[in-house]
Order: C-alpha cells, then sequence, then structure tokens
C-alpha cells in the first residue's frame, strides 16, 4: 500500500514539473531564433556544396561503372557462349566426319585385308599341294627303292645267315630268286 | 526530483557573443549540434566514396544504398523530371535524418526538434517550389487551385479550399518534424524522470517503457526525415509535373 502510495505522489509530482515545463517552451523563445537561422542556412549550404559537387558525383559515377562493368561482362559472357556454342557445334561435326571416316577406313582395310589373306591362302595351297605333289613322289619313289633295298638287305641277310649256318656259300642268284619270290608274297602285307 | 523535461530542448550561448547588425548570431549548441551532424554526414561519405570498389565494403555500401534509397524515392514520387534536384533533396533527407539520430544520443541536442529549424527548412522548400511551378509554367501553375472534374457549384469552395491547403504545407510539414522531435523527446524524459523518482521498487516499469520508447523514437527519427524528404518530392512533383 505504501508502495503505490509513493507511485501516485511520484505521479503528482511529475504532472507539476509537466505542467511547469508547459509554461516555458524554449523552442517558442526568439532570442537566439536568428541564430539557429543563420547557423542552419551556414551548415546546409556548406553540406549541400559538398555533398552536390563533391560526394554525389563521385557515387553516381561508381554505381554507372558498376553497372557497365556488370553489362559489359554479361555481354562478354554471352559472347563466349555464343562462341563456345559454335565450337561445340564445329567439333561435333568434326567429330561426325571422323566417324564416317573411320567406318570407311576400317571398311576398306577389311576388304583389302580379306583380299590379302585370300590372296596369301591361294599362294599357300597352291604350295602346299605342290609340296604335297612332291612329298607323294617322293614317297612313292622311296617306296620304289625301299622294296629294292629290301631286296637286296634279305638277300644278304639270307646269303650271311646260310653261310653262317651250314657254312657253305650259295649261289647268289638262286638267293636273289628266293627272297624275291617271298618278298613279292609279303611286302603286300607290309607296304 | 526529475529535472524538466523540457531542458533538454534549451538553447544556450556557446562561447562569445557575435552580432551582426545587431542581430545575434551567437554561436549555440544548437549551431553545435548542425555543425555535429553535417559533419558525421561528411565523414561518412567521405569514407562511403573514398575507395572505387567494384565490390563495395561496409561503409561505401550504406553511401551507395542511401544514394539508390533517395534516387528511387524521387523517380517514384517526382519521376524523371525532378533529377535536378536530386543533390538538394539527398542533402535535406540526410541532415535531418542525422539530426534526428544525433539527438537520440543522450545529452546531445535534437536540432530538429526546434520550430524554428523546421520552419526555415520548410518555408525553403515552399518558397523553391513556387518559384519552379511558375518558372516552369508560369500563370498556367495557378491551376493548381483548379482541379479538373469538379462540378462547378462547388468550384469557389474547392478553389479556396487547395489555396489554404497549399499555404499551410510549410506549416504541416515544419510542425510535423518539429512536433514528433519534441514530442517524443519529451516522452522520453518524463519516463526517464518516472524511473528516478520511482527507484528500484517501482521504477522497472518504466525503464521498460524507457527502452522501448528508444527503439520506437529511433524509427520516428527515421521516418520523420523519410516523411520531410518525401513530401518536398510530392510538392516538387506539383511543381513540375502540374496535374493535379
Amino acid at each position: 500500500m505504501k508502495r503505490y502510495l509513493n507511485f501516485f505522489i511520484a505521479l503528482i509530482a511529475i504532472q507539476g514539473d509537466l505542467y511547469a515545463a508547459e509554461a516555458g517552451m524554449p523552442q517558442l523563445d526568439p532570442k537566439y531564433w536568428a541564430s539557429q537561422a543563420f547557423w542552419l542556412i551556414l551548415v546546409f549550404t556548406v553540406l549541400y556544396f559538398s555533398i552536390s559537387k563533391f560526394y554525389l558525383p563521385k557515387i553516381k559515377n561508381n554505381l554507372d561503372d558498376r553497372e557497365n562493368r556488370i553489362k559489359d561482362d554479361i555481354e562478354d559472357a554471352n559472347k563466349s557462349k555464343e562462341l563456345s556454342e559454335s565450337k561445340l557445334k564445329e567439333y561435333e561435326k568434326i567429330l561426325e566426319g571422323a566417324k564416317k571416316e573411320v567406318i570407311k577406313i576400317q571398311l576398306e582395310s577389311k576388304a583389302k585385308l580379306d583380299k590379302d589373306i585370300h590372296e596369301k591362302k591361294e599362294k599357300i595351297e597352291k604350295e602346299i599341294e605342290k609340296e604335297l605333289i612332291q612329298a607323294q613322289k617322293e614317297i612313292s619313289e622311296l617306296k620304289k627303292n625301299s622294296i629294292s633295298d629290301i631286296h637286296n638287305i634279305s638277300r644278304e641277310i639270307a646269303a650271311n645267315i646260310i653261310e653262317n649256318i651250314s657254312g657253305d656259300k650259295l649261289n647268289e642268284s638262286s638267293i636273289k630268286a628266293a627272297v624275291e619270290e617271298i618278298s613279292k608274297k609279303n611286302v603286300g602285307k607290309y607296304l | 526530483m526529475a529535472s524538466n523535461p523540457m531542458q533538454q530542448f534549451s538553447v544556450h550561448k556557446i562561447g562569445p557573443e557575435i552580432k551582426i547588425a545587431g542581430i545575434d548570431l551567437s554561436f549555440t549548441n544548437a549551431s553545435l549540434f548542425m555543425i555535429i551532424s553535417a559533419s558525421i554526414i561528411l565523414l561518412f561519405l567521405f569514407f562511403g566514396t573514398k575507395e572505387k570498389k567494384i565490390v563495395p565494403d561496409k561503409i561505401q555500401l550504406i553511401a551507395e544504398m542511401f544514394y539508390t534509397f533517395v534516387a528511387k524515392m524521387i523517380s517514384d514520387t517526382a519521376g524523371s523530371k525532378a533529377k535536378p534536384y536530386f543533390p538538394f533533396i539527398f542533402s535535406l533527407f540526410m541532415f535531418v535524418l542525422f539530426c534526428n539520430m544525433v539527438g537520440m544520443l543522450p545529452y546531445s541536442f535534437t536540432v530538429t526538434s526546434h520550430i524554428i529549424v523546421t520552419l526555415i527548412l520548410a518555408l525553403f522548400i515552399f518558397i523553391a517550389v513556387t518559384i519552379i511551378g511558375f518558372v516552369k509554367h508560369g500563370f498556367k501553375y495557378l491551376s493548381i487551385f483548379v482541379p479538373s472534374g469538379v462540378p462547378v457549384v462547388l468550384l469557389p469552395l474547392i478553389t479556396v479550399i487547395e489555396i489554404i491547403s497549399y499555404l499551410s504545407r510549410p506549416v504541416s510539414l515544419s510542425v510535423r518534424l518539429f512536433a514528433n522531435m519534441m514530442a517524443g523527446h519529451t516522452m522520453l524524459k518524463v519516463f526517464g524522470g518516472f524511473v528516478i523518482s520511482l527507484g528500484l521498487l517501482g521504477g522497472w516499469l518504466p525503464l521498460g517503457f524507457s527502452i522501448a520508447l528508444t527503439g520506437l523514437e529511433i524509427l520516428v527519427a527515421f521516418l520523420q526525415a523519410y516523411v520531410f524528404a518525401i513530401l518536398t518530392c510530392i510538392y516538387l512533383n506539383d511543381a513540375l509535373n502540374l496535374h493535379h
């Protein structure tokens, strides 16, 4: 309760103060009006001229510079973009051309390779055939030779055996005839 | 007990008395704070334009923001014709804004809380706008008092009202700023006084009010500078474009 009482006393006191203040508004005292007007005009004039002649052009210049710079940059960027797009197209064209060429070269080389292989194959086949014929010839010759060789060897062996067993030398022509007879009978079995 | 809340508005002489042709032009605390405000503006603009950076630093950005803010305000309300008056409106806005803001500092003096200061600014604007109107349009400028599309019967009455409203422009312009500043600062002082007189027990409530009011007053300080400048732009628009 005492607190509220204090509050009201204070309020009343301050209200009294307020009314006292209203009696004297310093703003309405004309004593320094001329002085205020004079200094206001002086200060504001100085402020106005230094702002309008010095600072605003600077700010404006800077803002314009920035705007121009941004514009230029955007223009440059657009130009670069166009350039890169055209280069990309060019590149794609070149790439396509190259791809076509690659396919062409591939086909060509394949054909050439096929032809080469074919030729070589034929050549080799011919050679092989030749060699085969040669070999066959050789083989048949060898066969012939070997038969006569066999005759000779068997004749010698027969003569030797007979000599060793009987101690007698047999007539060569008879041995030959005997061997030839047997071999005629049996060669067909082994050859 | 709390001191007189109007005490803060009293003007007193600093230094010797300067009298020119019998008129007292002494340097006062009002003059001092005008110079302080103007110096802060110039210093701020000096640092804001010191370096020309493509990517601005903070202070340069703020200076440029003020520039574009005022430029946009003028172009929105008065159009492109008002461009030559941009430096004046910019200076006006900055001066009023910084005087208001400097006034928010404790123990400072609010230049714009004096009717004589705001009245001189408003009268200068009023006279300049009237002269611009007559120079641009000659006597056709008087047609601003005769709005189109009004019934002939009402025309005399409307014209009289228009003339009165035109003539009251400097008064409304100056009183708006002065009264706002004075009322706000008085209120702050009164609440400050409450804090002292109610002491530790009851002083918290007015202290809270005081803090809230300080925020409000900062808003008002900006708003009144803006209103002052934008009304100047609107008056200028009337004089330049003449379509009521």
